[in-house]
Protein backbone atom coordinates (compact mmCIF):
# COMPACT_ATOMS: atom_id res chain seq x y z
CA UNK A 1 0.00 0.00 0.00
CA UNK A 2 1.19 3.54 -0.99
CA UNK A 3 2.68 5.08 2.57
CA UNK A 4 0.69 8.55 1.69
CA UNK A 5 -2.62 6.93 1.27
CA UNK A 6 -1.82 4.81 5.11
CA UNK A 7 -0.75 8.21 6.54
CA UNK A 8 -4.71 9.79 5.37
CA UNK A 9 -6.44 6.46 6.74
CA UNK A 10 -4.53 7.07 10.06
CA UNK A 11 -5.08 10.85 10.06
CA UNK A 12 -9.00 10.35 9.05
CA UNK A 13 -9.00 8.37 11.99
CA UNK A 14 -7.93 10.76 14.72
CA UNK A 15 -9.62 13.24 13.16
CA UNK A 16 -12.80 10.85 14.23
CA UNK A 17 -11.66 10.75 17.39
CA UNK A 18 -11.29 14.23 18.24
CA UNK A 19 -15.04 15.18 16.50
CA UNK A 20 -15.90 12.14 19.08
CA UNK A 21 -14.75 13.45 22.03
CA UNK A 22 -15.68 16.98 21.20
CA UNK A 23 -19.61 15.36 20.73
CA UNK A 24 -19.26 13.90 23.69
CA UNK A 25 -17.69 16.89 25.69
CA UNK A 26 -20.60 19.35 24.30
CA UNK A 27 -22.85 17.04 25.96
CA UNK A 28 -21.49 17.14 29.20
CA UNK A 29 -21.16 20.20 28.99
CA UNK A 30 -24.91 20.73 28.05
CA UNK A 31 -25.52 19.07 30.96
CA UNK A 32 -23.67 20.69 33.63
CA UNK A 33 -25.61 23.76 31.66
CA UNK A 34 -28.72 21.81 32.26
CA UNK A 35 -28.63 21.22 36.02
CA UNK A 36 -27.78 24.75 36.53
CA UNK A 37 -30.75 25.56 35.00
CA UNK A 38 -32.34 23.55 37.33
CA UNK A 39 -31.23 25.50 40.20
CA UNK A 40 -32.46 28.67 38.85
CA UNK A 41 -35.62 27.02 37.78
CA UNK A 42 -36.53 26.01 41.09
CA UNK A 43 -35.83 29.01 42.97
CA UNK A 44 -38.02 30.75 40.76
CA UNK A 45 -40.42 28.57 41.72
CA UNK A 46 -40.17 29.07 44.91
CA UNK A 47 -40.21 32.58 44.67
CA UNK A 48 -43.16 33.10 43.31
CA UNK A 49 -44.31 30.22 45.35
CA UNK A 50 -43.30 32.47 48.50
CA UNK A 51 -45.16 35.26 47.19
CA UNK A 52 -48.22 33.23 46.99
CA UNK A 53 -47.99 32.07 50.71
CA UNK A 54 -47.45 35.44 51.82
CA UNK A 55 -50.14 36.92 49.67
CA UNK A 56 -52.52 34.25 51.25
CA UNK A 57 -51.09 35.37 54.54
CA UNK A 58 -51.88 38.68 54.26
CA UNK A 59 -55.40 38.25 53.06
CA UNK A 60 -56.24 35.59 56.10
CA UNK A 61 -54.70 38.64 58.25
CA UNK A 62 -56.90 40.88 57.34
CA UNK A 63 -60.13 38.97 57.12
CA UNK A 64 -59.20 38.17 60.71
CA UNK A 65 -58.69 41.68 62.36
CA UNK A 66 -62.35 42.05 60.48
CA UNK A 67 -63.54 39.37 62.22
CA UNK A 68 -62.33 40.45 65.38
CA UNK A 69 -63.48 44.28 65.20
CA UNK A 70 -66.76 43.14 64.34
CA UNK A 71 -66.67 40.79 67.55
CA UNK A 72 -65.50 43.62 69.68
CA UNK A 73 -68.41 45.55 68.61
CA UNK A 74 -70.87 42.91 69.36
CA UNK A 75 -68.95 42.28 72.86
CA UNK A 76 -69.39 45.85 73.83
CA UNK A 77 -73.47 46.02 72.56
CA UNK A 78 -74.21 43.36 74.82
CA UNK A 79 -72.32 44.50 77.71
CA UNK A 80 -74.05 47.73 77.62
CA UNK A 81 -77.78 45.96 76.47
CA UNK A 82 -76.99 43.30 80.24
CA UNK A 83 -76.55 46.73 82.21
CA UNK A 84 -79.11 48.76 80.66
CA UNK A 85 -81.48 45.79 81.25
CA UNK A 86 -79.73 45.76 85.14
CA UNK A 87 -80.37 49.03 86.04
CA UNK A 88 -83.59 48.86 85.09
CA UNK A 89 -84.24 45.95 86.91
CA UNK A 90 -82.75 47.07 89.98
CA UNK A 91 -85.42 50.76 89.66
CA UNK A 92 -88.50 48.42 89.43
CA UNK A 93 -87.32 46.55 92.31
CA UNK A 94 -85.88 49.12 94.58
CA UNK A 95 -89.04 50.28 96.05
CA UNK A 96 -89.49 47.04 97.06
CA UNK A 97 -86.25 45.88 98.65
CA UNK A 98 -86.45 49.58 100.55
CA UNK A 99 -89.07 48.94 102.35
CA UNK A 100 -88.07 45.21 103.00
CA UNK A 101 -84.92 46.26 104.34
CA UNK A 102 -86.49 48.96 106.62
CA UNK A 103 -88.87 46.75 107.78
CA UNK A 104 -86.58 44.84 108.97
CA UNK A 105 -84.26 47.42 110.56
CA UNK A 106 -87.12 48.91 112.55
CA UNK A 107 -89.17 45.83 113.44
CA UNK A 108 -87.42 44.26 116.65
CA UNK A 109 -88.49 40.82 118.01
CA UNK A 110 -87.71 40.28 121.60
CA UNK B 1 -6.31 -5.49 -0.42
CA UNK B 2 -6.35 -3.10 -2.61
CA UNK B 3 -6.82 0.61 -1.96
CA UNK B 4 -10.58 1.21 -2.32
CA UNK B 5 -11.20 -1.68 0.60
CA UNK B 6 -8.71 0.27 2.79
CA UNK B 7 -10.15 3.34 2.12
CA UNK B 8 -13.63 1.82 2.58
CA UNK B 9 -12.69 0.30 5.98
CA UNK B 10 -11.13 3.24 6.97
CA UNK B 11 -14.56 5.24 6.34
CA UNK B 12 -16.41 2.20 8.37
CA UNK B 13 -14.33 3.16 11.38
CA UNK B 14 -14.74 6.48 11.17
CA UNK B 15 -18.77 6.39 10.70
CA UNK B 16 -18.21 3.76 13.71
CA UNK B 17 -16.35 6.22 16.07
CA UNK B 18 -18.83 9.01 15.11
CA UNK B 19 -21.72 6.90 16.08
CA UNK B 20 -20.46 5.84 19.08
CA UNK B 21 -20.12 9.14 19.90
CA UNK B 22 -23.55 10.09 19.08
CA UNK B 23 -24.85 7.61 20.74
CA UNK B 24 -22.84 8.88 24.53
CA UNK B 25 -23.99 12.26 23.96
CA UNK B 26 -27.46 11.32 23.69
CA UNK B 27 -27.14 8.98 26.94
CA UNK B 28 -25.85 11.80 28.78
CA UNK B 29 -28.32 14.02 27.77
CA UNK B 30 -31.23 11.82 28.78
CA UNK B 31 -29.17 11.34 31.60
CA UNK B 32 -29.07 14.95 32.42
CA UNK B 33 -32.75 15.24 31.70
CA UNK B 34 -33.70 12.96 34.16
CA UNK B 35 -31.32 14.79 36.95
CA UNK B 36 -32.58 17.86 35.68
CA UNK B 37 -35.99 17.07 36.56
CA UNK B 38 -35.00 15.15 39.85
CA UNK B 39 -32.98 18.11 41.10
CA UNK B 40 -35.26 20.61 40.41
CA UNK B 41 -38.41 18.93 42.10
CA UNK B 42 -36.17 18.18 45.03
CA UNK B 43 -35.33 21.89 45.56
CA UNK B 44 -38.68 22.95 44.88
CA UNK B 45 -40.35 20.24 47.14
CA UNK B 46 -37.92 20.73 50.17
CA UNK B 47 -38.19 24.35 50.10
CA UNK B 48 -42.01 24.70 49.66
CA UNK B 49 -42.31 22.68 53.05
CA UNK B 50 -40.20 24.85 54.53
CA UNK B 51 -42.36 27.76 53.28
CA UNK B 52 -45.10 26.23 54.22
CA UNK B 53 -44.22 25.78 57.67
CA UNK B 54 -43.35 28.78 58.13
CA UNK B 55 -46.53 30.78 56.90
CA UNK B 56 -47.90 27.78 59.43
CA UNK B 57 -46.54 29.07 62.14
CA UNK B 58 -47.03 32.62 61.25
CA UNK B 59 -50.67 31.74 61.41
CA UNK B 60 -50.77 30.40 64.64
CA UNK B 61 -49.04 33.03 65.93
CA UNK B 62 -51.59 35.59 64.40
CA UNK B 63 -54.82 33.12 65.67
CA UNK B 64 -52.97 32.59 69.34
CA UNK B 65 -52.49 36.90 69.38
CA UNK B 66 -56.23 37.05 68.28
CA UNK B 67 -57.47 34.56 70.76
CA UNK B 68 -55.66 36.66 73.33
CA UNK B 69 -56.74 39.41 72.48
CA UNK B 70 -60.89 38.16 72.50
CA UNK B 71 -60.42 36.82 76.03
CA UNK B 72 -59.11 39.81 77.24
CA UNK B 73 -61.85 41.52 75.52
CA UNK B 74 -64.36 39.31 77.29
CA UNK B 75 -62.96 39.39 80.50
CA UNK B 76 -63.05 43.31 80.47
CA UNK B 77 -66.37 43.14 79.59
CA UNK B 78 -67.46 40.47 82.33
CA UNK B 79 -66.09 42.74 84.97
CA UNK B 80 -68.15 45.71 83.77
CA UNK B 81 -71.18 43.87 84.27
CA UNK B 82 -69.93 42.83 87.74
CA UNK B 83 -69.17 46.43 88.63
CA UNK B 84 -72.40 47.03 87.33
CA UNK B 85 -74.16 44.83 89.91
CA UNK B 86 -71.77 45.69 92.49
CA UNK B 87 -72.83 49.34 91.77
CA UNK B 88 -76.49 48.47 91.56
CA UNK B 89 -76.72 46.71 95.08
CA UNK B 90 -74.81 49.54 96.50
CA UNK B 91 -77.01 51.85 95.26
CA UNK B 92 -80.00 50.11 96.75
CA UNK B 93 -78.24 49.99 100.30
CA UNK B 94 -77.42 53.58 100.21
CA UNK B 95 -80.94 54.90 98.98
CA UNK B 96 -82.37 52.46 101.86
CA UNK B 97 -79.95 54.51 104.55
CA UNK B 98 -81.90 57.67 102.87
CA UNK B 99 -84.88 56.44 103.61
CA UNK B 100 -83.97 55.45 106.86
CA UNK B 101 -83.75 59.12 108.00
CA UNK B 102 -87.72 58.57 107.40
CA UNK B 103 -88.12 55.81 109.94
CA UNK B 104 -87.77 58.63 112.66
CA UNK B 105 -90.15 60.78 111.81
CA UNK B 106 -93.30 59.61 113.45
CA UNK B 107 -92.39 59.98 117.53
CA UNK B 108 -94.36 57.19 118.95
CA UNK B 109 -93.46 55.16 116.30
CA UNK B 110 -89.73 55.66 116.88
CA UNK B 111 -90.64 55.16 120.48
CA UNK B 112 -91.93 52.07 120.20
CA UNK B 113 -88.36 51.17 118.28
CA UNK B 114 -86.31 52.64 120.76
CA UNK B 115 -88.14 50.51 123.04
CA UNK B 116 -87.44 47.23 121.78
CA UNK B 117 -83.80 48.21 120.41
CA UNK B 118 -83.15 48.54 124.61
CA UNK B 119 -84.90 45.52 125.39
CA UNK B 120 -83.00 43.88 123.27
CA UNK B 121 -79.69 44.78 123.70
CA UNK B 122 -80.09 44.44 127.07
CA UNK B 123 -81.29 40.53 126.15
CA UNK B 124 -77.71 40.29 124.10
CA UNK B 125 -75.85 41.69 127.15
CA UNK B 126 -77.26 40.19 130.03
CA UNK B 127 -74.65 42.81 132.41
CA UNK B 128 -76.20 43.83 135.74
CA UNK B 129 -74.60 47.65 135.14
CA UNK B 130 -75.09 49.47 131.67
CA UNK B 131 -74.34 52.87 129.55
CA UNK B 132 -76.53 53.76 126.88
CA UNK B 133 -75.25 55.89 124.29
CA UNK B 134 -78.03 57.86 121.70
CA UNK B 135 -78.19 60.90 119.67
CA UNK B 136 -78.33 63.72 121.59
CA UNK B 137 -82.03 64.94 119.85
CA UNK B 138 -83.34 61.44 120.94
CA UNK B 139 -82.04 61.38 124.22
CA UNK B 140 -86.03 62.71 125.93
CA UNK B 141 -87.27 60.00 123.93
CA UNK B 142 -85.04 57.66 125.22
CA UNK B 143 -85.68 58.69 129.14
CA UNK B 144 -89.50 58.36 128.32
CA UNK B 145 -89.08 54.63 127.45
CA UNK B 146 -86.17 53.53 129.43
CA UNK B 147 -87.96 52.43 132.76
CA UNK B 148 -90.51 50.22 130.81
CA UNK B 149 -87.81 48.71 128.33
CA UNK B 150 -86.03 47.55 131.75
CA UNK B 151 -88.73 46.27 133.48
CA UNK B 152 -89.57 44.37 130.32
CA UNK B 153 -86.57 42.53 130.06
CA UNK B 154 -85.48 41.98 133.92
CA UNK B 155 -89.30 39.79 133.31
CA UNK B 156 -88.13 38.51 130.11
CA UNK B 157 -84.43 37.26 131.37
CA UNK B 158 -86.02 36.89 135.39
CA UNK B 159 -83.56 38.84 136.55
CA UNK B 160 -83.27 41.93 138.57
CA UNK B 161 -83.77 45.31 137.17
CA UNK B 162 -80.52 46.58 135.45
CA UNK B 163 -78.75 49.97 135.95
CA UNK B 164 -78.54 51.90 132.68
CA UNK B 165 -77.10 55.20 132.73
CA UNK B 166 -77.65 57.62 130.02
CA UNK B 167 -73.81 59.18 128.68
CA UNK B 168 -74.28 62.97 129.27
CA UNK B 169 -70.68 63.34 128.10
CA UNK B 170 -70.52 61.35 124.76
CA UNK B 171 -73.93 61.43 122.20
CA UNK B 172 -73.84 59.47 119.67
CA UNK B 173 -73.75 61.55 115.93
CA UNK B 174 -76.61 63.74 114.55
CA UNK B 175 -78.69 63.14 111.41
CA UNK B 176 -76.66 63.31 108.24
CA UNK B 177 -77.26 66.58 106.82
CA UNK B 178 -75.67 66.95 103.21
CA UNK B 179 -76.09 64.16 100.75
CA UNK B 180 -73.10 63.36 100.33
CA UNK B 181 -70.85 64.12 103.65
CA UNK B 182 -68.92 61.95 105.31
CA UNK B 183 -68.76 63.06 108.58
CA UNK B 184 -69.74 60.62 110.96
CA UNK B 185 -73.52 60.31 111.30
CA UNK B 186 -76.27 58.35 112.67
CA UNK B 187 -79.42 57.31 111.72
CA UNK B 188 -81.21 56.43 115.22
CA UNK B 189 -81.15 53.81 117.31
CA UNK B 190 -79.29 53.18 120.86
CA UNK B 191 -75.39 51.98 121.75
CA UNK B 192 -75.64 49.52 124.77
CA UNK B 193 -72.34 48.68 126.80
CA UNK B 194 -71.52 46.88 130.04
CA UNK B 195 -70.23 49.78 132.31
CA UNK B 196 -66.91 48.86 131.94
CA UNK B 197 -67.27 49.52 128.17
CA UNK B 198 -65.10 46.22 127.56
CA UNK B 199 -69.11 44.38 125.91
CA UNK B 200 -70.73 46.54 123.11
CA UNK B 201 -74.07 45.91 121.54
CA UNK B 202 -74.63 48.86 118.48
CA UNK B 203 -77.68 49.02 117.66
CA UNK B 204 -78.57 51.68 115.59
CA UNK B 205 -80.66 51.84 112.88
CA UNK B 206 -77.08 52.60 110.96
CA UNK B 207 -75.64 48.95 112.24
CA UNK B 208 -78.84 47.36 112.00
CA UNK B 209 -79.09 48.27 107.98
CA UNK B 210 -75.58 47.06 107.25
CA UNK B 211 -76.49 43.27 109.12
CA UNK B 212 -79.82 43.22 107.41
CA UNK B 213 -78.81 44.06 103.71
CA UNK B 214 -75.72 41.39 104.35
CA UNK B 215 -78.32 38.88 105.10
CA UNK B 216 -80.77 39.80 102.74
CA UNK B 217 -78.16 40.16 99.99
CA UNK B 218 -78.73 36.76 98.17
CA UNK B 219 -82.73 37.28 98.33
CA UNK B 220 -82.09 41.04 96.74
CA UNK B 221 -79.88 39.47 93.88
CA UNK B 222 -82.24 37.26 93.35
CA UNK B 223 -84.78 39.66 92.14
CA UNK B 224 -82.16 41.48 90.39
CA UNK B 225 -81.31 38.46 88.76
CA UNK B 226 -84.60 36.75 88.03
CA UNK B 227 -86.03 39.07 85.47
CA UNK B 228 -82.72 39.19 83.27
CA UNK B 229 -83.39 37.27 80.46
CA UNK B 230 -79.53 36.67 78.98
Amino acid sequence: MDASRRQSGIQQLLAAEQEAQQIVNAARAAKSARLRQAKEEAEREIAEYKQQMEAEFQRKVAESSGDSGANVKRLEQETAAKIEQLNQQAASISPEVIQMLLRHVTTVKN
Amino acid sequence: MNDADVGKQVQQMVRFILQEADEKASEITVAAEEEFNIEKLQLVESEKRKVRQEYERKEKQVDVRRKIEYSTELNAARIKVLQAQDDVVTGMKESAGEALLRATKDANTYKRILKGLIVQSLLRLREPALVLRCREADRSLVEAVLEVAKKEYAEKAKVNLPKVIIDGKVYLPPQRTARDSHAPSCSGGVVLASQDGKIVCDNTLDARLSISFRQKLPEIRKKLYSKEAS
